[in-house]
């Protein structure tokens, strides 16, 4: 009997800890067309081409507009019970955790804490979904109104999820800053409701995400080697099709070192109540890879939304 | 001389009575013609952060009458049938966009849009609540009303009622 409880207990617990869906994180971000506009970008030099990207912090420290605008947009979603992450904090937080961890040595060998290449890159300001947000302000005359926008993008499908958008009612008298206030108002809902039809999609078709084969150069096997008769890139379409809602993915290009998979739809919750996201899914395949066919491979993320299985080694 | 008191009530209370009676047929018919929710809706100004300020027009026999229900149609009219855009001002989709909800919550929706019933709690009239009236046919005015909609606090009480699905439900 004591058992039985036990195991009742145990299951209850699973169910509420987990059986829910991963959260997106959202962040409202400038678009670069408007950091460009607005003289907040900065231009270096790169293997001798000039690029410029935008400088969000200057734009933060120095445009009131902007943070009016940012903290108005995730007042309306924090009170839809959506928090949004916030772009200055993420900045600061970077920078606090890069000059943090240049000081850290371990006490016993002098060792500094191991950073490849790779993790220094992926320490960016990122979101799951980023709300990019343009505005400009029109004169007519003595009259002021303000052209709005704002596309909510799927980061890793670099898809547009929901946008809004419009010009509001030129105005005499009321100056920039409530007119910018009250083109939040008008459009947020919208953009919510948007949003909201996005998240049905996710539940009921599953979460779009990428995954990405690779193949290091010194592998002995390739996405041609075959395996019972079968080549082994046709045996991950296999997997793929068995493990997705509906069997929906599709191929987007296959040869014998790499494979490109898109529209990857996966289920949001596992059989087991698990919230998924793309590597707990992608770790289903890299298992089978290595259990049934004896392939070592190496899986990263980026975010909720892309996999990438590289095989012939860690 | 009792009599003629008594004869005196009656005749003093007759008027009010047939009135009082009056009205509640009026409502009645017009909670009626409510039901079948012939209105339209347009909107005024963007508002104030969680409302929607809306212009109703209602059509019933009796204007005052109309006006009244004018609030029950605005919010019914956020629910389910959106707010068209204008020049400068963009519209607002249903709150409930799945078509077969009026139905399979029909008992909420009775109770929520009957005489008196929780409607009310997200509606008001607009300043002094100024009526544009005008008469469609011999019987029937169409009267238009300026109506506040607390859009944010309605959205609440449907999420709690289950009947649409908050931002956040499921994650």
């Amino acid at each position: 009997m004591k058992k039985i409880l036990l195991l009742f207990v145990a299951a209850l617990v699973s169910t509420v800890c987990f059986g829910q869906a991963k959260k997106p994180t959202i962040m409202v971000v400038p678009s670069d067309a408007w950091c460009s506009k607005n003289g907040y970008m900065t231009v270096y030099e790169s293997q001798g081409v000039r690029q410029s990207i935008p400088d969000y912090k200057k734009a933060l420290q120095e445009n009131p507009d902007l943070l009016l605008v940012i903290s108005k947009m995730g007042e309306i979603m924090a009170d839809r019970g959506f928090p949004l992450k916030d772009l200055g904090a993420v900045l600061r937080s970077i920078e606090n955790n890069a000059a943090e961890e240049s000081v850290t040595m371990s006490k016993e060998t002098g060792d500094v804490i191991a950073e490849s290449p790779l993790d220094k890159l992926k320490k960016s300001a990122r979101a799951d979904i980023i709300m990019q947000l343009t505005w400009t302000v029109n004169k007519t005359g003595p009259k002021n109104s303000i052209t709005f926008n704002i596309q909510g993008l799927d980061a890793y499908t670099d898809k547009q999820i929901a946008a809004a958008s419009g010009t509001g009612e030129p105005s005499f008298s009321a100056e920039v800053p409530l007119l910018l206030e009250e083109s939040v108002i008008a459009h947020m809902d919208n953009f919510a409701g948007q949003l909201q039809s996005h998240f049905d999609d996710l539940f009921e078709n599953g979460r779009e995400i990428t995954l990405s084969c690779r193949r290091w150069s010194g592998s002995d096997v390739d996405f041609e080697t075959e395996f019972d008769g079968e080549e082994l890139g046709f045996l991950i379409e296999d997997w793929l099709a068995a493990n997705t809602v509906q069997g929906r993915f599709s191929t987007v290009d296959a040869t014998e070192n790499m494979m490109l998979f898109e529209q990857v739809r996966i289920p949001m919750v596992a059989p087991n109540g698990r919230a998924v996201d793309a590597r707990y899914w992608a770790n289903g395949l890299r298992r089978e890879l290595e259990s049934k066919y004896g392939i070592d491979a190496k899986l990263t993320v980026r975010g909720l939304g892309e996999a990438i299985i590289t095989i012939g080694g860690k | 001389m009792r009599k003629f008191l008594l004869f005196l009530t009656i005749v003093l209370l007759s008027p009010a009575v047939v009135m009082a009676q009056q009205h509640k047929q009026k409502t009645k018919k017009a909670d009626a013609e409510t039901v079948e929710w012939k209105y339209e809706l347009a909107p005024v100004a963007v508002g104030a952060q969680g409302n929607v300020i809306v212009k109703v027009w209602s059509y019933s026999a009796n204007p005052n009458v109309a006006a009244e229900q004018a609030k029950k149609n605005a919010v019914h009219g956020v629910i389910f049938k959106g707010v068209p855009s204008a020049a400068n001002i963009p519209g607002k989709k249903p709150l409930v966009t799945n078509p077969e909800t009026e139905s399979s919550h029909a008992d909420y929706f009775n109770d929520f849009f009957a005489q008196g019933g929780d409607y009310m709690r997200f509606v008001t009239l607009s300043g002094s609540g100024e009526q544009d009236v005008s008469k469609v046919d011999r019987r029937r005015y169409k009267v238009g009303v300026v109506v506040v909609v607390s859009y944010d606090n309605l959205r609440k009480e449907l999420e709690r009622a289950g009947v649409v699905k908050g931002l956040n439900s499921g994650f």
